[in-house]
């Protein structure tokens, strides 16, 4: 072997080891904007919403936790239960609607819902908020509509703009996006489950419960978690409908910087509400694991 | 779309029928039908005499085995196995008692509480038998329940069913196009063409006597030669018209043997002279395509012929069957 024979072998092994670096290079290159998007608009507001949240002036303190919890703890309580509430609303309409997508009997109603169900899907939530206020106001289209059909007496009639119309608000938005993840589901299901516990003598609610539903669950909790996370951090909505206390804490949060710029506070009720998602993410994430390790 | 059309069957109690046709000739429709999962624009289904023809498939007290099992993967074994007793409100003790005794004769001992997502295909297939059978309904209804098996365990299969139909006597609809399957399984087959019932009876009947050339091709005796019987019961192969019956005649490849050796014509046999065109070795001997101006056949044959050489293909009268020729065809 001559001395250039050997010099060219170093060379490659030098090459060969060079280029996994440099291939390791390009990735970091091409994944970089990405990481600088979720660092500069996500991580760093975040992490700065919690040091101002922790601080005062340069100290440590949790003083700004206590006092939105003096002064907000019922709104968030509200908050929890309005959304718990709406969540449970979400999952029985979704449950239904995508049920009778699935097992329904006439063919026409079918199509018909299925054209129906997803109209909320493309109407904001400020959009949602104000169709609410037309119609569960006292003298609004529901009032009006019970009225001249004679259910109630016009004395009777009373607002629904409290947490009633919030939660209304939220399950006419929210269901249909819930419906379709699960009526998604319903249908990948091989038919001939369906089919067998007919056979079998299950009536339609029985296969529901049986067998479609628990083999659904999983889109269902999805669905359910990704529902209630964005119900936490609407604004628009409890503003428009239900502004007064109680109230959800996203109304607390635009009111302590409107008015008093009191950004460490608000910060607070922002962490506070961002423990409140992470349980659900954490029901997702436990779900995810879980699928993956059965796939 | 018109599926099914002027179907008439009966199946006597105890009795395994089974639905025989290629793809698409509506046999999976009519068992739907029988089931509840399509409803007929006219005509009755009854079971021990109740017009079962407007009820839901929940309400019909028959029991479907499906092609792909539909075996619930969220439930285990048992579960699969009992569900049809708990809807009908059985105690548990009965349930459990019942699916001992299934996984007994399925030979499935120690698999109750087994995930079914564990099992394989044979084992599978037996879980959908305990479970269609576990409520002992009155008709049974078997989709062909052996399509995903290999060709061994369904040998075997057809055996064991065979056995537990001949000591048990369930009444079953049994949907194949497996036409050996059909013949070794059913107390009466029902041919399918198109939608309508081509012929209704016996296995040996719809071997021997098919009713039809279609029935005859379908079971096995698809070659077919165009001829002339003459007054004097003479046949002579020919496509032309003349004098005489016009008459097509089918045949199994295993009844005809070909000669290569230029033997004397003897009574009794229908010889067709033509050339080997394709040879295929099938273990015991050779299949062979020999063609004509008036045939394209196959035949069988022990030692093995040359392509391109000059036969006769040698047919005994009484493997003939024989069908009137319509007046248009060739």
């Amino acid at each position: 072997m001559t001395d250039s024979t050997v010099a060219a072998i170093a060379e490659d092994a030098i090459a060969a080891e060079r280029a996994p670096r440099e291939r390791r290079w390009i990735a970091v290159a091409l994944v970089a904007p990405a990481l600088l998007v979720v660092g500069l608009f996500f991580v760093l507001p975040l992490v700065l919403s919690a040091v101002s949240a922790f601080t005062a002036g340069s100290a440590f303190t949790t003083a700004h936790f206590a006092k939105a919890l003096d002064l907000y703890g019922r709104d968030l309580a509200f908050t929890v239960a309005i959304v718990m509430l709406s969540t449970m609303l979400i999952a029985v309409a979704a449950i239904a609607i995508a049920a009778y997508l699935t097992l329904g009997e006439h063919p026409r109603a079918v199509a018909i819902l299925r054209w129906l169900y997803r109209w909320p899907l493309f109407i904001p939530f400020v959009v949602t908020g104000q169709v609410m206020r037309t119609f569960l106001a006292k003298n609004g289209m529901l009032n009006h509509a019970l009225i001249g059909s004679g259910l109630i007496e016009p004395i009777s009639a009373q607002s629904m703009l409290d947490w009633r119309g919030i939660v209304v608000a939220f399950v006419w938005k929210q269901a249909p996006f819930v419906t379709l993840l699960l009526a998604g589901a319903m249908a990948a299901l091989e038919r001939q489950h369906i089919e067998a516990a007919q056979n079998l003598g299950a009536p339609r609610w029985r296969v529901l419960v049986d067998i479609v539903l628990p083999q659904v669950k999983g889109t269902l909790l999805v669905g359910l978690v990704l529902s209630f996370v964005a119900m936490l951090s609407v604004l628009s909505v409890p503003l428009m409908i239900n502004p007064n206390s109680p109230t959800m804490i996203t109304v607390d949060v635009a009111y302590r910087i409107n008015t008093f710029a009191d950004y460490a506070v608000a910060n607070a009720l922002c962490l506070l509400s961002l423990v409140l998602a992470a349980i659900g993410a954490a029901f997702y994430l436990r779900h995810a694991v879980q699928q993956n390790t059965r796939s | 779309m018109r599926v099914l059309s002027d179907v008439t069957l009966d199946v006597a109690r105890g009795e395994l029928v089974a639905l025989l046709g290629s793809s698409g000739c509506g046999k999976t429709t009519l068992l739907r039908s029988i089931a509840g999962f399509v409803t007929p624009r006219s005509g009755s289904i009854r079971v021990d005499g109740r017009d079962i023809t407007s009820l839901p498939p929940e309400k019909r007290g028959t029991a479907m085995m499906f092609q792909s099992y539909a075996l619930w993967p969220h439930m285990s074994v048992a579960g699969n196995i009992g569900y049809g007793m708990r809807m009908r409100g059985a105690s548990k003790n009965a349930i459990a008692r019942r699916v001992d005794e299934l996984l007994a004769l399925m030979q499935l001992q120690g698999f109750a509480s087994r995930p079914v997502t564990q099992l394989s295909g044979g084992q599978r297939q037996r879980v959908a038998r305990a479970r269609a059978r576990a409520g002992d309904p009155a008709l049974l209804l078997r989709d062909e329940p052996m399509s995903n098996l290999d060709y061994k365990v369904r040998i075997e299969l057809r055996h064991e069913l065979r056995a537990l139909q001949k000591r048990i006597g369930i009444t079953a609809v049994y949907v194949t196009h497996d036409r050996e399957e059909a013949l070794t399984l059913a107390d009466r087959i029902a041919v399918l063409d198109a939608g309508r019932v081509v012929q209704y009876a016996s296995p040996e009947d719809i071997f021997h006597r098919p009713a039809s050339a279609f029935v005859a091709g379908f079971m096995g005796a698809d070659n077919a030669v165009a001829l002339m019987r003459d007054r004097d019961g003479t046949l002579r192969v020919t496509r032309g018209s003349g004098d005489g019956e016009r008459l097509v005649a089918h045949f199994r490849s295993d009844t005809a043997r070909v000669d290569a050796s230029a033997s004397q014509p003897a009574n009794g046999e229908l010889r067709l002279h033509g050339r080997v065109v394709q040879t295929l070795y099938v273990g015991q001997g050779w299949r062979y395509r020999v063609q004509s101006d008036d045939a394209d056949v196959w035949a069988h044959a022990e030692q093995r012929i040359d392509e391109g050489a000059s036969v006769a293909v040698i047919v005994p009268h009484d493997a003939l069957l024989l069908f009137p020729r319509a007046a248009t065809a060739g």
